[in-house]
């Protein structure tokens, strides 16, 4: 049953143990590697006013140890039988993963079991005032320290509104981290972290039979509970009514355009339109906006489109464009503006769109190439979309969106009127980068 | 400090930690060689299932080659090859290359200039052939070479405003004497790329870009391919008069302890990087400096991070590392020895402080044998998953030879790691950072940190402007 590797599918079985926890498995020998890696379904947007960046801040406390497990003996265990590992938060959910030699699988399951099951069994304030401090110097170095660190947290603020479960991003305000309590990160542990809110995926070179034997060894035990309350609606309307626009006056490089434009939420075949539209408007060095702002016009460095894909709410297509020195940010986004009008008017040509085929095909590969790349997209397709073996589909999804449908979601939603745009003018003072990462990571 | 965690009694069955299983042998992957017509040297790869093979060629182009006044044109022309061909202009190369599904990276440092293809193996020879033509026949256009030094201006000034960037400028220009290459920066400066013009940009590839100097690495699934074949109707096509590869001289730096700040006022954090020079790979104690490394600071459970981030709370993490700067056959080369991270601006002294009681410490009291055997069982045991890729692999097998290393040292140096013992690994790092011998940059607000790092007597504080 040992998978030939990905470009002919990967081999998905899965489970359900009697307490709700999704099991997905995925057997592959070629490399006596194994991944572990467990979605829990909880991120920043199922956080409260005056509580952002609670979520990924418990994800730190989830390394402080558990009842079996001193604290920090997580890393130690892990990077002691040759394994790496970390966790990431993002608007949408929590994940936390380890990549093993292969004999070292069952210690892995054990570590992720019993911190399920019995991590407030060693939370205490040592580790909330530890971590909080560490987490507030991850802001400084991600965010606050940096040119242009704080645009990610700005252009979201724009382009969901004010009480929006997706307004702010997930490492939160300084404030509210300095506000969170030991009493908050328990309640948020009894209300979000339970088998029945999680999908654990195991990808490698496994024995299928053992591997199962071994979760309900661990995990079988832990009861499930329905504590969790649903996240706020995310809904919107599919676009905006009228652009909302900020102008950043501060220390940085050069001037800057970004924008958010609000597009069909992931999963849908609008949302795949729109990864080819925005490839081939702006990604690499023969898209439209590079070709025509930094070749041709040359009144910029860099000039880029990315797409946020989020589930819960519309997904957002990034622009980021720094100017070069004497360009004006009128010039560029007149040329912006012009770029993607011609493209809603008249869509990709053939060789467009199979050089954006091309590049997405590629890039999926890439997530592909390693055990804990696939462990990450099985979870992504069980939990945000029910079906892990969707994952399988992914692509041939994408290679079959039409010239005319990407055409479309351009004509419909990247239009000046449906986004939200900083402006960056620097002056001579103070200062605040490029990270437009959703992703909080607990440690490197 | 009130509630105690006992009155959380969980509901689970607990069961005793699990021992391993049997490990699976495993070995940094033996590479075969051949050579073309043209005297391009091959190492090549076979790792099935990786559906992304990855081509990195070393070019022998180091930048202590550029011309006086001209830094920075190496790095123009690793960006150029990619604007055009004979055939082809810049946005039709840029076109064809994302056409195949293919990246092509380049990058000019000290010891070489490289180039690295990946594309799917269904793609290859369309790859091959544009990474062939791109350094047989690049069009370096006048219009496109204007562009690329009016960005790499704009770049340098954005790299001045980023404070790892700064602090890199900061520690090269203090470490090493001006008319080294390594005290300046890689791409160059504002006042040298300014005079960088096509010509100079022609003149450089034609005097490095052979391929009798040039290696070409080719790791991923090549199931059905007849790699010399291919190879040789693509990159051996590439022609050129063959040359003496390039002689690196020695490194030396000025380690004498002391601290640089560069002010940078209103910053939240203070970047650290704390440096000197040490052995490269062509030392016996490189796999023992390796490990005593990792036991200072290669994770958050190491000896920095167990107190700057884990007790103290005043950083996201701190590193140690070594790096090989550049490398000479004969074993003359020498690497960079740093500790980096950042702090908040009120921790500045208190971190530097900690960081020098953890050396001292460390100096006084060597490894412990738990921390020798963590090392160990982490380093040798995750390089089945570092090496996962046809990237991974073929970027460490050009490092071999960028760095006149044989094909086998990568599967040696794991054979050696776990050898060591823990007495051998703390000479060695303690030999990497005798605590009166680094020289410390600190890239931050110098109105609040001057004065605390001066009382920490770690060397005289000399403050530069930004």
């Amino acid at each position: 049953m040992a998978n030939p590797g990905p470009a002919s599918g990967l081999a998905i079985t899965e489970h359900r143990l009697a307490n709700g926890l999704r099991v997905v498995l995925s057997e592959d020998h070629l490399t006596p590697v194994t991944a572990v890696c467990l979605w829990y379904d909880v991120g920043s947007r199922h956080e409260v006013k005056g509580r952002t960046g609670l979520a990924h801040l418990f994800e730190h406390l989830m390394f402080q140890g558990s009842a079996n497990v001193s604290n920090n003996g997580h890393f130690e265990l892990v990077q002691g039988a040759g394994g790496s590992l970390n966790g990431t938060t993002s608007f949408e959910r929590t994940n936390y993963f380890e990549t093993m030699p292969a004999h070292q699988l069952e210690l892995a399951l054990w570590l992720e079991a019993d911190r399920m099951g019995s991590l407030l069994a060693a939370l205490d304030d040592t580790s909330m005032e530890n971590q909080r401090d560490v987490v507030k110097n991850e802001r400084r170095q991600r965010y606050d320290n940096v040119p242009y660190g704080t645009a990610f947290e700005k252009l979201t603020a724009l382009s969901f509104p004010g009480e929006h479960p997706y307004h702010h991003t997930p490492i939160g305000s300084m404030a509210d981290l300095d506000a969170a309590t030991l009493e908050d990160a328990r309640a948020f542990f009894r209300t979000y972290y339970a088998p029945n809110n999680a999908v654990l995926s195991i990808v490698g070179d496994l024995d299928p039979e053992q591997t199962i034997a071994w979760v309900e060894k661990y995990f079988g035990s832990i009861p499930d509970h329905d504590g969790k309350q649903p996240p706020r609606d995310g809904s919107l309307p599919e676009t905006m009514d009228a652009e909302a626009r900020e102008l950043v006056l501060e220390d940085v490089p050069s001037r800057a355009l970004m924008a958010a434009y609000r597009l069909p939420h992931d999963g849908t075949r609008q949302a795949d339109a729109a990864d080819l539209a925005l490839t081939i408007l702006g990604s690499g060095e023969s898209s439209r906006l590079y070709n025509r702002l930094v070749r041709r016009d040359r009144t910029a460095v860099a000039a880029g489109f990315g797409l946020l894909r989020l589930a819960g709410a519309p997904s957002l297509g990034w622009l980021d464009v720094k100017a070069g020195a004497g360009a004006t940010l009128e010039q560029i986004e007149t040329a912006v503006d012009e770029e993607l009008a011609r493209f809603a008017a008249e869509g990709p040509t053939a060789e467009e769109l199979e050089r954006a085929q091309a590049q997405i095909e590629r890039e999926w590969l890439d997530r592909l190439a390693t055990v804990a790349g696939r462990a990450d997209e099985l979870c992504r397709y069980a939990v945000l979309f029910g079906d892990p073996k969707l994952v399988n589909e992914a692509l041939p999804k994408v290679l079959d969106v039409t010239a005319e449908e990407v055409r479309e979601v351009a004509a419909a939603r990247l239009r000046p009127d449906n986004r939200a745009v900083l402006v960056y003018e620097p002056t001579p003072d103070d200062s605040t980068d490029d990270d437009s990462s959703e992703n909080e990571e607990a440690a490197a | 400090m009130s509630d105690t965690p006992a009155q959380y009694t969980p509901a689970m069955d607990f069961h005793p930690q699990p021992q391993p299983g049997t490990p699976t042998p495993w070995a940094f992957p033996a590479p075969e060689r051949l050579t073309l017509a043209n005297g391009l040297t091959v190492l090549h790869c076979h790792r099935p299932g990786q559906q992304l093979v990855a081509v990195d060629m070393v070019l022998d182009a180091p930048l202590a080659a550029e011309p006086e006044g001209l830094d920075g044109v190496a790095s123009i022309l690793s960006r150029a090859i990619s604007e055009g061909t004979d055939t082809l202009t810049a946005e039709e190369f840029a076109a064809e290359l994302e056409r195949a599904g293919a990246t092509l990276d380049t990058h000019a440092d000290h010891p070489a200039l490289r180039v690295s293809l990946e594309v799917p193996a269904s793609r290859l020879e369309r790859g091959l052939t544009l990474l062939g033509d791109a350094l047989r026949v690049p069009a370096l256009p006048t219009e496109e070479i204007e562009r690329l030094v009016a960005n790499r201006l704009d770049e340098i000034v954005h790299e001045q405003a980023n404070p790892s960037r700064r602090a890199a400028k900061a520690l090269y220009a203090a470490l090493f004497a001006d008319d080294d290459r390594l005290s300046r920066p890689r791409a160059g400066s504002t006042d040298s790329v300014k005079r960088i013009d096509r010509d100079a940009v022609k003149a450089f590839y034609d005097a490095h870009l052979r391929p009798s100097t040039a290696t070409a690495v080719v790791v991923g699934d090549l199931t059905g391919v007849d790699l010399a074949a291919l190879l040789e109707s693509t990159l051996g096509r590439w022609t050129g008069e063959s040359v003496e590869p390039s002689v690196h001289g020695p490194v030396v730096a000025d380690d004498t302890g002391r601290v640089v700040i560069v002010d940078r006022p209103g910053s939240v954090q203070t970047q650290l990087l704390i440096g000197r020079i040490g052995p490269d790979r062509h030392d016996p104690e490189w796999a023992a400096q390796v490990l005593g490394i990792y036991c200072l600071g290669g994770t958050l459970t190491s000896r920095l991070d167990r107190v700057l981030r884990e007790e103290k709370g005043y950083t996201y993490g701190v590193r140690a590392f070594a790096q090989p700067l550049r490398s000479a056959a004969d074993g003359s080369g020498r690497g960079l020895l740093a500790i980096s991270g950042s702090v908040d601006t009120e921790s500045t002294a208190p971190a530097l402080e900690d960081t020098w009681t953890i050396l001292r410490t460390l100096a006084a009291e060597g490894l412990t044998d738990a921390e020798r055997e963590e090392a160990v069982q982490f380093l040798v045991g995750v390089a089945p998953l570092k090496y996962e890729t046809a990237g991974s692999v073929a970027a460490t097998l050009a490092d071999q030879v960028e760095q006149y290393l044989p094909d086998t040292y990568q599967a040696e140096f794991y054979r050696q790691l776990a050898e060591l013992d823990t007495d051998t690994a703390a000479r060695a790092v303690i030999a990497a950072f005798p605590p009166d011998r680094l020289v410390t940059v600190l890239v931050g607000d110098a109105s609040v940190i001057a004065e605390p790092v001066k009382a920490l007597g770690i060397g005289d504080v000399t403050v530069i402007a930004n």
